[in-house]
């Protein structure tokens, strides 16, 4: 049998597998009958083994080229993306992050960074007459004024449709900060932690300036309520962007490649806790804190808040024995 | 045998569970730029829909401040998890992707899974630095063997080619005087491996050469085969060539004989014949 008569007698194998493959791209894997996934895995195999066999064939570099081609295609067919499993996920939310963060250096100096710049700032504002404008662009100063001059009165029909734009806003805007300070920690930390004391001492500066003014109170009725979650994940992106950063630095005795991946592997579900507080901390913002309820209120959504964060961070993270 | 020379080009060998191994074809920035540019204006038109609908709804109900925040969350859910959602549900693919026919498969040639491709898409915004050019992106591509840039390093992924593949069977001969030619090589005569190779190579790509430059190619094989055959000095060596291909590939003089000498007379491969038919439809039997 001479190779145009080998090619003659697999062509059909082949081109059925090529009309499975397109099939399957184009249809969800539920959708497939037991007998075409019988059929395409046999056929999967068959034209394995022609490829494998095809330099004692002697087949046609053309052909095994196509056979190459053939064969990569079937493969990402019958081996297809895992999508997220929701219990894996759970446990990796409320067990594997909290345990990893409770021993993480890199959260701590996130968090010395992070607080250390805005407590800083807040007291050089505080002090210092002109360091605001030193710190915050002229119209962000203009617009704190502007918008803490009166009580916070918002009548609670306006609150709830103007907090559905707003909402959106703050989802965007600061998650979206959030995941660049992240992604800003590969840079070897550098980026990371520029970020994180930008935003530090522009945040430390405003709380400073406000203070000091007469429109405190109108300034802290508004704050208070989303601070703890917005805080804790603003640190929180930032410690999960120098894991990155740091992995690189400090491998651990991997190469860096490989201690790159590692972190981030660790890294992203870390992350992934971050953004719910921003979700979180979006929600207050956009519904409770412009809203006219009482101060009280307002302190108790605060401290509910803080001890939802202490329970995750202390009581979910303290290290427990490792079971065998 | 790859792995002795080391990786030539841009195609890289991948090792299967059965134990087959296979080449890629690895997507370079010139098909990775404009899949991206292709989603992005996807995303935008997306977006721009969304808010010109979500503002006539709203707008009629009078929330719409309401409609313009869930533009922003889309917005938000757009430039950061579009390409991750894609990649996790689409096997490795986003719109743009498909068009350009790369996908996105982790190193070792098995898919992705949700993790990676949504890491990947968020540590673009790192590849795109400084501003919005991807110098440290492409910088890295062309550091490694893969063209993987920041984001693909960190979650071990990578862009392979993944073309409907054409097959290029034996190369079909016309010339008449191929026939006579063949008739004038001993009937002993086998092609080893390394000259079926090369006879193969020639005839694929022989027909986009002019006629003197097969002469000049075909020389270099064809005159140690003519002296072997004991051919006359006069004899056309491109078409010795291609009368030695359709010795080697096509015709076989010894049709009838040598039962067994022949490795491909009885095909090993246990799948190498199927007798049942193909179904109809591929689709799951709702009736059953």
């Amino acid at each position: 049998m001479k190779v145009s008569d080998l090619l003659e007698s697999r062509r059909a194998n082949w081109r059925e597998l090529e009309q499975l493959c397109s099939w399957m791209e184009g249809h969800a894997r539920r959708r497939t009958a037991a007998r075409t996934v019988a059929r395409f895995s046999a056929l999967y195999r068959a034209t394995c083994a022609d490829l494998a066999l095809a330099d004692a064939y002697q087949l046609p570099p053309g052909t095994i080229q196509y056979l190459h081609q053939l064969v990569g295609r079937a493969h990402n067919q019958l081996y297809r993306t895992r999508t997220f499993n929701v219990d894996t996920w759970l446990h990796e939310l409320f067990v594997a992050v909290p345990q990893r963060l409770f021993a993480d250096n890199c959260l701590r100096l996130a968090f010395v960074v992070f607080w250390g710049v805005f407590l800083l700032s807040g007291w050089l504002a505080y002090y210092t007459p002109g360091f605001v404008e030193r710190v915050l662009p002229e119209e962000m100063v203009n617009r704190l004024d502007d918008d803490f001059s009166e009580p916070i009165t918002g009548s609670n029909l306006e609150t709830v449709v103007m907090g559905g734009g707003k909402a959106g806003f703050y989802i965007l805007n600061n998650t979206s900060i959030g995941l660049r300070c992240f992604a800003g920690g590969l840079a070897f930390g550098v980026g990371g932690l520029y970020l994180t004391v930008a935003n530090a001492s522009m945040l430390g500066a405003a709380f400073g300036y406000m203070t000091n003014s007469p429109r405190a109170d109108n300034f802290y009725h508004f704050v208070t309520a989303h601070g703890p979650f917005e805080l804790t994940a603003i640190v929180l992106s930032a410690a999960a962007g120098m894991r990155l950063g740091f992995s690189l630095v400090d491998t651990k005795g991997y190469t860096r490649l490989a201690a790159l991946r590692r972190a981030a592997n660790e890294a992203m579900p870390t992350m992934c806790a971050a953004m719910i507080m921003f979700l979180a901390a979006a929600v207050i913002e956009a519904f409770l804190s412009p809203s006219a309820a009482p101060y009280p209120i307002k302190a108790a959504v605060a401290v509910l808040s803080s001890g939802m964060l202490m329970f995750y961070f202390v009581i979910l993270g303290y290290p427990r024995e490792e079971s065998p | 045998m790859a792995n002795e020379v080391g990786q030539l080009d841009t195609s890289i060998e991948i090792i299967t569970p059965e134990n087959i191994a296979f080449r890629y074809r690895v997507a370079g920035p010139f098909r990775r730029l404009p899949a991206y540019l292709i989603d992005l204006a996807i995303r935008g038109f997306v977006i721009l829909a969304a808010l010109i609908v979500s503002l006539i709804v709203f707008g009629i109900v009078g929330l719409a401040p309401m409609g313009f925040g869930l533009v922003l969350v889309l917005w938000f859910l757009l430039s950061w998890f579009y390409g991750g959602l894609f990649e996790t549900f689409f096997n490795g693919r986003t719109p743009g992707k498909m068009l350009l026919q790369i996908r996105v498969v982790s190193v070792d040639g098995q898919p992705i899974n949700g993790l990676q491709a949504v890491l990947r898409n968020v540590l673009r915004t790192i590849d795109m630095q400084p501003g919005f050019f991807c110098v440290l992106g492409l910088l890295t591509a062309t550091m490694n063997n893969r063209f993987q840039r920041l984001g693909d390093l960190a979650c071990a992924t990578m862009v392979v080619i993944e073309e409907q593949p054409w097959l290029h069977g034996v190369v079909r001969i016309q010339e008449a005087e191929v026939a006579r030619t063949a008739a004038q090589i001993p009937a002993n005569f086998e092609a080893s491996r390394t000259l079926g190779k090369a006879l193969a190579a020639y005839m694929q790509r022989r027909r986009t050469f002019s006629w003197g430059r097969r002469l000049e190619i075909a020389r270099h094989l064809g005159e140690p085969l003519r002296e072997r055959f004991d051919l006359p000095a006069g004899t056309n060596l491109d078409l010795l060539l291609c009368a030695a291909y359709q010795r080697a590939f096509i015709t076989d003089h010894r049709d009838e004989a040598d039962p067994g000498g022949s490795p491909f007379l009885q095909p090993q491969s246990p799948f190498a014949s199927f007798d049942q038919p193909a179904p109809a439809s591929f689709e799951v039997d709702s009736s059953a």
